[in-house]
């Protein structure tokens, strides 16, 4: 029988850092994909790849990914996006704060429980988004708006595997 | 109870709270630069720079699907498309002829008061990439840029009127405000009458609002607008919208008036973006200029005494 886990931590695949490599070229293929030219009805639930890594790094590697790099992320996007500098940022950051806090406890769950909590996440992220662009003058987008967070949550568990894969072939390398 | 923070072993650098609390204001200060005083163009600029080979990357699939689309077109299609713009090419040419010879009509008349020509000799030609990814605004993201020499504020016309104006220049890229954008305003008028007024993007699609004319006023159904020029940006002429229905209600001050863009305003592949400068109306001070050449310092003397 395993030994029981003292901390949740301990369940963590990746207790070994991931490269710097994997990170950066993990981050590139989300802005690819969510720079994709999505219009119409595809834009409203495009589902927030970019935020979605920057949460699964900002969970494991919270040494290295954080609010500075959720800022410059936020920034790339608002270019991007043509949105107002400052925008995607400032939701970015706000993001990654919460996990920051949450960090153990999301730790902590499995995949099911961890999709609420991205997806809690996520919902706060558009909202903020949503509250500057109606502060600025814009008119309300409808409902379907808060697909995309949704969208968005229910992708953590296939972005959670494609990002273990790595980390799990690692390990698997090592103990053979 | 409280769960505290381990004792400080290394060096972890400020509180969660604290980096959140700076990079918000940070994000704050710069969205204030960017709304109020467009101080971040550069920022900007460099950013859309580098992401550049990305978003080429990205819109490689889209371009690809594209082109085989277009190489399975069926060839009855291309007939009827052949046959539907000979024919279109044909009515446009007596309107063609006829405006070669207002055109030399006008240069005529110009060259008798030496001022400038107010219609731009040519566009620029640029190819739509994508709808800008924003789901709050109306834009168009065209492949010309500061190397073309496209500036913000040229006006950006298609086939069949007004699209917009340029808002953001990249490098290689630029955004275009379509008419419709919420608080977009061109400076129109009524072809039937003469009657001014100011169209304004409704920030739905399809949809401008004309605001502020009395309900006493002589506007009706199916009214051409086009550009005034009297903004000194669109030259004056071009078609920007036609009026869709026209509510009066006389328990109100101001008659309620819609008009659909006449630009494919969301569906166009090729624009033409037209240059500033010859848009431009002389400024007024440019008439006292015409008999011999005054120095700077004189007309900034004579701007003092107005």
């Amino acid at each position: 029988m395993r030994p029981a886990d003292l901390t949740p931590l301990a369940r963590d695949v990746m207790k070994m850092p991931a490269s710097g490599g994997l990170v950066f070229f993990s981050l590139a293929i989300a802005y690819l994909v969510q720079v994709l030219p999505w219009s119409g009805n595809w834009l409203l639930v495009r589902p927030d790849f970019v935020l979605l890594v920057l949460i699964f790094w900002a969970l494991h590697e919270p040494r290295s990914i954080g609010q500075g790099m959720a800022f410059a992320l936020g920034l790339l996007m608002d270019v991007s996006d043509s949105m107002l500098l400052g925008q995607h940022a400032f939701a970015y950051v706000i993001a990654t704060y919460g996990v920051q806090i949450f960090r153990v406890r999301i730790l902590t769950f499995g995949f099911a429980e961890q999709t609420l909590h991205v997806l809690g996440v996520t919902v706060v992220a558009c909202a903020v988004m949503l509250m500057l662009n109606l502060l600025l003058g814009a008119d309300f987008p409808g409902f379907a708006y808060f697909v995309s967070p949704v969208a968005t949550a229910l992708l953590w568990g296939p972005v959670n595997w494609l990002l273990y894969l790595p980390a799990v072939r690692r390990s698997r390398g090592g103990s053979a | 109870m409280m769960i505290r923070e381990p004792p400080a072993f290394f060096h972890r650098g400020p509180s969660p709270l604290a980096r959140v609390t700076f990079f918000t204001l940070a994000a704050i200060a710069i969205m204030i630069a960017d709304h109020r005083f467009h101080a971040l163009e550069t920022v900007r600029l460099s950013l859309s720079v580098l992401a550049h080979p990305v978003q080429q990357l990205a819109a490689m699939p889209g371009e690809a699907v594209g082109r085989v689309a277009d190489y399975f077109t069926s060839q009855n299609r291309l007939l009827r498309e052949n046959q539907e713009l000979k024919v279109k090419v044909l009515e446009q040419s007596a309107a063609a002829q006829e405006s070669k010879l207002l055109k030399s009509e006008e240069e005529h008349l110009l060259a008798m008061t030496s001022s400038q020509s107010r219609y731009a000799e040519k566009g620029i030609i640029a190819e739509v990439l994508y709808t800008a990814r924003n789901p709050f605004t109306r834009k168009i993201v065209v492949d010309k840029g500061l190397t073309h020499s496209i500036q913000a504020g040229m006006p950006v016309i298609d086939g069949t009127g007004v699209v917009g104006q340029v808002t953001s220049v990249g490098t290689f890229t630029s955004e275009v405000t379509l008419v419709t954008e919420k608080d977009q305003a061109v400076p129109v008028m009524v072809v039937r009458n003469g009657l001014r007024a100011i169209a304004v993007g409704s920030g739905k699609d399809g949809s401008i609002d004309i605001p502020f004319m009395p309900v006493s006023a002589d506007v009706q159904n199916g009214d051409v607008f086009v550009t005034s020029g009297i903004d000194g940006t669109y030259p004056p002429g071009l078609v920007v919208a036609e009026v869709t229905t026209v509510q009066k209600d006389a328990a109100r001050v101001f008659a309620k008036i819609s008009a659909k863009p006449a630009a494919g305003v969301d569906y166009h592949r090729y624009v033409m973006m037209l240059p500033l400068s010859a848009a431009t109306a002389p400024p007024p001070e440019a008439k006292a200029d015409d008999t011999p050449r005054k120095s700077a310092k004189d007309r900034a003397r004579a701007r003092r005494q107005q």
